[in-house]
């Protein structure tokens, strides 16, 4: 035990010298990386880590979040939109070879040939007829027209480091220094504990202001918290209400509030289908009435749902699903078309379709058969969605229907209310990307699951006429501001047909140690993101103070170390005469 | 499995044997073998049960591994002959045990890696911390459970006996916390003692100084596991010694005027120690299964973990691998118990 302890004092000590000087920038991250291979990691954090570690060939805009150049320098498209020649920079990999189109074409093409390659980013590249490079020029022949090409999701691979990968599906990228063109590269990666980067010197923005970024993970929120508060991480993002309430009024810390990027919405089940239109699952027939769908918004308070179940740090939704921070793409219901908080005409929508309230408050089915008896499908250990059901159901109880909680574990949620179709109404949420394309095309006919029973990604099962045409306008529509009112028409025909209902857009909350962090630019850069922003904006500009004493992991201070080895070794020396007396007594008692 | 049995073997063996009567072993190797045939048997039916369990659980493996992301029925069917999901049960079946008696217990969906190099890497944490938790707990245990026995009804019996019920009876994961906050980030003018994150600094020096920095990363993992888990060893001991001393042989040895302090060290400890050192061996798989909790609050890098992150996912062939090397952990445990138990203990020889 006094060695345990004494340990802490001499490691701080240790720790000095080699770290001193250096900048070093700590992320907190609650969920673990899956995989290294960026053809096959689709967790949040794996593919932060790889925007910070690869280029692509294009990035949001720091300040306006519209595609700009990153490894494509410029690009043209073909007048019937189907071909897009993109140059590639001059840019240099971290082991100093250059980067050229071929990387780009094979990374592509490895996509389209091997299925195991598809796993991440396989949608990207669905529509591609084929992709050839020439020096530095690279070509992408297109199936059909695709205006969110500028926003391909996919990094650009080194073709001379990748091409010997024979088993992409079991290919792990465990190598390190990893060879990458983006700001960072990983250096070292501990299973379930962390990931190093360090800034790469051939970046061609020029090298990163800190020597090097250390994503930490955790397995649990509160310990995050508590390294945060303790100085052993800088910075860490996506909060919940309650954790982000904990470090507010910490002086050393910057509570980061901002507009986020989600939009948290109810699913109705409206008579799910498969592609082939045939019924699936167990849905209530009464919400496939519009009618009922819209007194069911009506009868929502969004605003008390912000301020009792967010704990006001969120907005109500007057839009769908496209969240207010994208000023480009957001639409707002207006006049008419708003559905604002009225139980009275919620109630008055239900008493005019036929459903007529029985003895007991609860209305029924106009031919009399079913009560409307809705479930409401949650996940299971989620205190927020569970405070959000309560509510739902004083709602909707004043409305004369009746709502059960159902809660799933994660696994099951997502397959009964995106492919089984077994639920009246789910809870749902999406972060949107800067173009809202892959939000929008989760709620297209042909992402409902295949006749089998199987695949699909549907957000809703919706499959409406006006909404497929409109999605495959804003396909061809090249022109942005023209592109943009056909994806706000969309999001007005989700609005009024309302297969979804968005309530809130919950704010984007972060933390980071402002002893700490010196500047970091969030994107968008007025008033952005930080960790939860796209792209690698605030982690290319941040800069930290250098780490002149060491300080290391026990953060805190310097000497906090030192402190706790001799407060330890205090107490075991303490403790260790403690026994020895009480033992030397318990003998000389028991002798005679 | 083989480390935490050298760890604790020697230990129990020498704690029980100054005892005067040291059985001799005779019979003992039969004894050992049937049970290790019945230990045989028992692992046999975790491997056939483990594969209809896990063929039970509701949902589509595949569906579930898809997590709502858009993928289309070739990528389903990719991933369904990955797994081999789409050949008839009976030759599943035939597969799974034969892979699993060649020890591969095939690739973990998540971490695209063979579960069995995963949990390779994990048990050296998992045993490190379950290890030295369990020799804590044990010591303090036995320990404190002999004083409190010896001298039932005095205030240290009360005492000792109401902490470590209080502490048995805590949720794990809320003492976790609790010492965390205390101990990890300090309150008020108190600093922070302890890191509570991993099993290591991101910053880890090298040599002697990294065993003093894992040292100090074991400190609180370890304090939690030991005050949820001592109480059980503390009470068996106070109860078997209450026993031992109302006994005949206790009353004769204090008659011939023995010292009160021998008396207890020679006669009636050696003796009350048998269930606590069955129960010591018992639980040692239990403690590496039951670590999930302290591993999670901790971010320790062991087998609890990856067991969590398994179940988080959920990654099938992962969960399956991991549970099924508890439960083999368990029954090999659960034998060994029973053989040194026949080895210190006359009486369950002549039975």
């Amino acid at each position: 035990m006094a060695l345990l302890v004494a340990g802490q004092g001499t490691t701080a000590a240790l720790a000095q010298d080699p770290s001193a000087g250096k900048k070093t920038m700590r992320v907190g991250a609650t969920q673990a990386m899956d995989s290294m291979n960026p053809f096959l990691a689709v967790r949040l954090v794996s593919t932060s880590i790889h925007r910070w570690m690869y280029g692509y060939l294009t990035v949001p805009d720091s300040k306006t979040l519209q595609p700009s150049p990153d490894l494509a320098e410029s690009w043209t498209t073909s007048d019937d939109g189907l071909t897009w020649t993109f140059k590639i920079r001059a840019a240099k990999w971290s082991d100093g070879k250059p980067v050229t189109a071929d990387d780009a074409a094979w990374t592509f093409n490895k996509m389209m040939t091997d299925e195991a390659a598809k796993t991440a980013n396989g949608p990207a590249v669905e529509n591609f007829e084929s992709v050839t490079a020439s020096g530095q020029d690279l070509t992408i022949k297109l199936k059909a027209p695709q205006a969110s090409m500028l926003e391909n999701p996919v990094p650009i691979m080194p073709k001379h480091v990748w091409e010997s990968v024979t088993d992409m599906a079991n290919y792990d990228a465990e190598k390190y220094p990893s060879v990458s063109s983006g700001p960072y590269i990983a250096v070292e990666h501990k299973k379930d504990q962390y990931v190093k980067l360090q800034a790469n010197p051939n970046y061609w923005r020029g090298a990163p202001k800190i020597n090097e970024l250390q994503v930490i993970f955790y397995d649990n929120p509160q310990a995050a918290i508590a390294g945060l508060k303790n100085g052993d991480i800088d910075l860490i993002g996506r909060l919940q209400p309650p954790e982000f309430q904990a470090i507010q009024n910490d002086p050393n810390i910057e509570a980061w509030n901002t507009q986020g990027r989600r939009a948290s919405y109810l699913q109705i089940n409206h008579g799910a289908t498969t592609t082939d239109d045939k019924p699936v699952g167990d849905g209530h027939p009464a919400l496939k009435d519009v009618k009922v769908r819209q007194a069911l918004h009506y009868a929502i308070d969004k605003q008390k749902l912000v301020d009792e179940v967010q704990n006001g740090l969120a907005k109500p939704a007057d839009g769908s699903i496209v969240p207010p921070m994208y000023t480009d793409f957001f639409w707002e219901a207006t006049g008419d078309t708003k559905v604002a908080y009225d139980a009275a005409k919620a109630n008055q929508i239900l008493d005019d379709a036929g459903y007529k309230k029985g003895a007991d408050g609860v209305r029924t089915m106009p031919d009399g058969k079913r009560k409307l008896e809705f479930r409401f499908t949650i996940h299971t250990d989620t205190p927020i969605e569970d405070k959000l059901a309560e509510y739902l159901t004083g709602f909707f109880k004043d409305i004369g229907i009746t709502l059960t909680t159902v809660k799933l574990d994660s696994s099951k949620f997502s397959e009964e209310t995106g492919v089984t179709g077994n639920f009246d109404i789910a809870i749902s949420g999406w972060s949107v990307n800067p173009d809202p394309e892959e939000v929008m095309a989760t709620h297209l006919c042909s992402r409902r699951p295949a006749p089998g029973g199987e695949g699909g990604g549907t957000e809703s099962f919706f499959c409406d006429e006006t909404f497929e045409k409109l999605y495959q306008d804003q396909l061809k529509e090249l022109d942005r501001p023209k592109r943009a009112e056909i994806l706000k028409q969309m999001q007005e025909r989700l609005y009024t047909q309302a297969p979804i209902i968005a309530i809130y857009y919950p704010n984007d909350l972060e933390g980071y140690r402002k002893d700490r962090i010196t500047s970091i630019t969030p994107i968008p850069e007025t008033k952005g993101l930080l960790y939860g922003g796209s792209g690698y904006w605030p982690f290319y500009t941040v800069d930290v103070k250098a780490t002149a004493t060491g300080g290391g992991a026990s953060g805190g201070g310097s000497n906090t170390g030192l402190i706790a080895g001799i407060v330890g070794g205090v107490v075991a020396v303490g403790l260790v005469a403690f026994l020895a007396t009480r033992r030397r007594k318990s003998t000389a008692d028991e002798r005679e | 499995m083989t480390t935490p049995l050298e760890a604790a073997e020697p230990a129990a063996v020498q704690a029980a044997g100054p005892g005067d009567e040291r059985p001799t072993h005779r019979g003992t190797l039969q004894y050992a073998l049937s049970k290790a045939g019945g230990a045989l048997f028992s692992i046999a039916m975790v491997i056939v049960g483990t594969f209809f369990l896990f063929r039970l659980l509701p949902g589509d493996p595949v569906r579930n591994l898809a997590q709502g992301r858009n993928m289309t029925p070739a990528q389903l069917d990719l991933e369904r002959r990955r797994l081999g999901l789409d050949k008839p049960l009976i030759e599943q079946f035939v597969d799974f045990v034969g892979d699993t008696l060649r020890l591969d217990l095939g690739t973990s969906y998540e971490y695209k890696r063979p579960v069995l190099d995963l949990i390779g890497e994990r048990l050296g944490p998992t045993l490190l911390l379950a290890g030295t938790g369990l020799i804590i707990a044990v010591s303090l245990g036995i320990w404190q459970g002999t004083r409190a026995g010896w001298r039932h009804g005095s205030r240290f019996d009360r005492f000792s006996t109401g902490a470590s019920l209080v502490l048995w009876s805590v949720p794990t994961f809320w003492l976790g916390l609790l010492l965390m906050m205390v101990f990890g980030v300090g309150i008020g003018p108190i600093p922070g003692l302890f890191p509570f994150r991993g099993i290591e600094s991101v910053d880890a020096p090298d040599g002697f100084a990294y065993i003093l920095d894992v040292a100090s990363h074991m400190v609180l993992p370890c304090l939690t596991l030991v005050a949820v888990v001592y109480a059980q060893y503390l009470l068996v001991m106070r109860s078997s010694l209450l026993e031992e001393v109302s006994q005949d042989y206790v009353t004769v040895a204090r008659a011939k005027g023995l010292k009160d302090d021998d008396v207890r060290r020679r006669h009636a400890v050696p003796n009350a120690l048998l269930p606590t050192v069955t129960l010591v061996f018992m639980r040692v798989g239990f403690v590496v299964g039951g670590a999930v909790t302290v591993e999670t609050i901790y971010t320790w890098p062991g087998l609890g973990q990856l067991f969590y992150e398994a179940v988080r996912v959920p990654d099938f062939t992962l969960m399956q691998g991991t549970f099924m090397l508890i439960t083999v952990a368990v029954i090999l445990m659960n034998t060994l118990a029973d053989v040194v138990y026949h080895m210190l203990d006359p009486r369950v020889r002549a039975a």
